[in-house]
């Protein structure tokens, strides 16, 4: 009877290491492949294991198991985390296409033979995930008149700036492009009014142009764009007055001219009037 | 009757091969319990990731994966008796203790600049191990990227233009991160200095375009990256921009000049007329 029992015992394990013999599986459930992650927003990678145990490596009197190991990240082909626990993998991610690969590892670190692994290439953005960008000018009107030195204000929708510091392209991320009569001017990179300074006199088209971050325009192109009148300042007093007394003198002027000529048509003999 | 001891020898030998049989199992578990930790090796700590003297950039967590032999990971104070065996990491950043760890992950957000950090095997009640079982590194981090040349660019006014007295400048960057200066130097990152015909004019640490009032004349621009020791990059990046102010540019002339003078000439002209009508009633 005990030798039974201990059979019984010792067939436990056995018969479990029998049941877990079957391949592992690894799944990963989300995100999936180019999925948008919007507003700067951790990627968070959740997966299904099968037939496979996580442990820490390098516990004491470890042995090297075929059902039994670790989970090792790389995101762009960095190693990135190791994992012992069923639980969604949080990564913090610059803005672009991330290529995450997860890969099941033996106690001894090797890859599993055949090799077990999933990979998933979501995209990461500061921009919103869903929506299409717009861009639009509220202020100056179209066809308004004003100075020289203008404020722009810019109203922007399902679009982030960010600083363009060599990141890649993401959805709905980039800056603004502000353009005078089709030349560069300004890009902003912060959510504040454009000031176009020193504008010529006349008329003058602004452009307000969505860019990503290496500057090529949005497929398809968003922009918004105003026409405004520039006209000097008011004459100031000064430029009226001497307007003014110009105006005065050559009425006088002329008034002593004909005058003169009535005088000396006066003081002229009367001969020389035939 | 013999049936009877037959019956109770056959008892008695069950019990014992029972009771053997549980001297046994107890010996077998508590030879594997004794040989997996009193005998264990001594423990090892190795950083895997990131490498010694590694740069991690975009301002991003610095992701430290270590490795251990012989050692089981527990939570801190669950582990039971010390066992030097048995325990956690102690992390330390720049000789500071920061954390524990008893996962092999440790994520550390980390100024930018040169960081040492340290790894340290500790017991349940967190004394470090005899001898002492540690590992170290040493990262840089940059909010910049770790990639790539910095370059910058003047996108506006373009060279030998025609401006007027007002004029933003702006530029283009690449491949470096502006921040405040005053902080730690660390690659692809820093700030701008501006000069206005060689001298020094501000400080960008954003994306702003820098706004100048010019006189008359030709002035150069120029825009150089350093770094958060206001010491320029090595090699040199920078950009520069030559162009004429007129303040006349695109303007309405300013009549007032012309004005006074023609006020002045009509009033000559009204005087003479005056003084030479008087000649001409007395003739």
């Amino acid at each position: 009877m005990a030798v039974i029992f201990l059979l019984g015992l010792f067939a436990i394990p056995l018969s479990s290491s029998t049941a877990r013999a079957q391949p592992p599986v690894l799944t990963i459930i989300s995100p999936s492949n180019g999925e948008v992650i919007g507003n700067g927003s951790a990627v968070i990678v959740t997966f299904l294991l099968t037939d496979f145990v996580l442990v820490q490596p390098g516990r004491v009197g470890q042995v090297v198991s075929p059902n039994e190991g670790h989970l090792d990240v790389y995101v762009d082909g960095v190693y990135s985390q190791l994992i012992t626990r069923v639980e969604p993998i949080v990564l913090s991610l610059d803005s672009g296409p991330h290529t995450i690969l997860l890969q099941l590892k033996g106690n001894d670190g090797q890859p599993l033979t055949p090799d077990v692994g999933a990979s998933v290439r979501p995209i990461v953005t500061h921009g919103p995930a869903v929506g299409r960008p717009g861009v639009e000018i509220k202020f100056p009107a179209n066809q308004s008149s004003t100075g020289h030195d203008v404020y722009f204000a810019v109203v922007l929708s399902n679009f982030t700036l960010v600083d363009p510091h060599g990141r890649p392209n993401a959805p709905n991320e980039g800056h603004l492009q502000v353009r005078v009569n089709d030349r560069t001017q300004e890009e902003l990179s912060r959510y504040e009014p454009a000031f176009v300074v020193d504008m010529p006199d006349g008329e003058n088209t602004i452009t307000v142009r969505l860019v990503n971050n290496d500057n090529s325009p949005l497929q398809p192109n968003v922009q918004a764009n105003v026409t405004i009148h520039i006209k000097a300042a008011t004459a100031t007093l000064p430029e009226i007055l001497n307007f003014g007394v110009t105006v005065l003198l050559i009425y006088i002027l002329i008034v002593l001219i004909l005058r003169r000529r009535k005088a000396e048509q006066k003081a002229a003999p009367p001969g020389d009037s035939q | 009757m013999t049936q009877a001891m037959e019956n109770r020898r056959r008892h008695g030998g069950r019990r014992r091969i029972l009771l053997f049989s549980l001297f046994l199992m107890s010996g077998l578990v508590a030879l594997a319990l004794s040989g997996s930790i009193a005998s264990a090796a001594p423990p090892t700590l190795t950083i895997v990731s990131p490498a010694n003297n590694s740069i991690v950039g975009n301002g991003s967590p610095v992701s430290v994966i270590f490795a251990v032999t012989d050692f089981n990971l527990t939570k801190p104070g669950t582990g039971g008796l010390p066992n030097p065996n048995v325990g956690h990491v102690n992390v330390f950043v720049d000789g500071v203790w920061t954390a524990e760890a008893h996962q092999l992950t440790i994520l550390l957000d980390l100024a930018s600049g040169v960081h040492g950090i340290r790894l340290q095997l500790v017991t349940n009640n967190g004394t470090a191990l005899r001898p002492d079982v540690t590992s170290s590194i040493q990262v840089t981090t940059t909010q910049g990227p770790v990639n790539g040349q910095p370059t910058i660019s003047i996108t506006s006014p373009l060279p030998a233009s025609v401006r007027g007295t007002d004029n933003a400048i702006s530029f283009e960057l690449r491949n470096f991160a502006l921040v405040p200066p005053g902080g730690p130097s660390a690659p692809h990152e820093g700030h701008i200095h501006v000069y206005l015909d060689g001298v020094f004019y501000q400080e960008l640490t954003s994306y702003e375009p820098p706004h100048f009032g010019l006189n008359d004349g030709s002035h150069t621009i120029t825009l150089q990256l350093v770094d958060g020791a206001h010491r320029p990059l090595n090699p040199d990046v920078s950009a520069s921009v030559t162009f004429t102010v007129n303040p006349g540019f695109g303007r309405a002339p300013d009549l007032s000049e012309p004005l006074a003078i023609t006020d002045g000439l009509l009033g000559l002209a009204i005087l003479g007329l005056l003084l030479f009508r008087g000649k001409l009633v007395k003739r």
